[in-house]
């Protein structure tokens, strides 16, 4: 392998396209035929629905933060989620 | 990759806070639906790009967000000082200064689409090879990804993938992080959670039901 240290190895892509196939959610994963188009369509529909969930996540925010501010008792529980 | 979100989840929570707190006092009341679902997705999209850190897509997210008119205000706010700074850290090649596309690939296609029209020409029937079909389809769906993930355009082959990986992973995380918000609104408006012992550990109590296991694990010694 005389393969400089700026070239991507096929394994390293391999791992990429693995590392992918893996994030998918189950639902959108077919085990049997993990092709390069296949995983392409999956992930861009997965983006978009990615997209989509925070755009909708937004709106229902947007319904419940009613005067933009978080009060103390949410920031308070969010906090203690996160220790 | 995938355990440094987890670190990531105060600061995603700092930036996003910050973001409406700063979107509350730049805005009149009152304030459309519109408008504040404007400044809660702008929030988000801006602690996301800030809690990964400097990525290739994050610097393009956060120059495209940043250019536009209507932002400038928000993310002034949000940066402060180091508005100035941040801008220059996070800005963004222009679209002239173009990776140079592999340009080998072209010239294959265009030698293979050669070769079957003259075989088309001698009379066998239009077939195209499964090989330039299997070719087309990846290419196009390439493209449609570059739209689809921010900097995309300017990346290539494994660096496009590897970005796609952390994009990915962030916006699962992002989308996390709203549903916990969302879920700890909804029962801290229905519930009136107060700030006192018993109140507050019932909160969380509800909240340890309603929330994914990896929260449930830091609720373990509560």
């Amino acid at each position: 392998m005389t393969i400089t240290s700026s070239r991507i190895t096929e394994a390293e892509i391999n791992e990429l396209i693995s590392k992918l196939h893996a994030l998918l959610p189950e639902a959108r994963r077919s085990t049997r035929r993990a092709s390069a188009a296949k995983l392409l369509k999956e992930t861009c529909s997965y983006i978009m629905s990615l997209h989509r969930e925070v755009d909708d996540l937004s709106d229902r925010l947007s319904l419940l933060i009613t005067n933009m501010d978080v009060t103390s008792s949410q920031a308070e529980i969010i906090r203690s989620l996160l220790r | 990759m995938h355990a440094t979100k987890e670190f990531n989840k105060k600061g995603f929570f700092k930036q996003f806070l910050l973001g409406l707190r700063i979107s509350k006092s730049f805005t009149t009341n009152p304030i459309s639906i519109e408008q504040r679902k404007n400044s809660i997705k702008l929030s988000s999209d801006l602690a996301m790009a800030f809690a990964r850190g400097r990525t290739h897509w994050t610097r393009a997210l956060i120059s495209k967000l940043g250019g536009k008119e209507e932002n400038t205000t928000m993310l002034k706010g949000i940066m402060g000082r180091r508005y100035g700074i941040l801008m220059a850290i996070y800005s963004y090649p222009l679209p002239h200064q173009k990776v140079q596309r592999g340009k080998k690939i072209v010239r294959s296609y265009r030698f293979c689409s050669g070769a079957n029209k003259r075989r088309a020409l001698k009379g066998s029937c239009n077939r195209v090879s499964p090989s330039i079909v299997a070719r087309n389809l990846v290419n196009r769906r390439t493209k449609v990804l570059k739209r689809l993930v921010p900097g995309g355009e300017l990346l290539n082959g494994s660096s496009l993938l590897s970005e796609t990986l952390d994009y990915v992973i962030s916006l699962k995380a992002q989308v996390d992080m709203m549903k916990s918000l969302w879920k700890a609104t909804q029962i801290s408006s229905s519930r009136n959670v107060e700030l006192d012992p018993s109140a507050s550990c019932q909160g969380r109590k509800l909240l340890m039901l309603a929330n994914s296991k990896d929260e449930f694990q830091l609720f373990k010694k509560s």
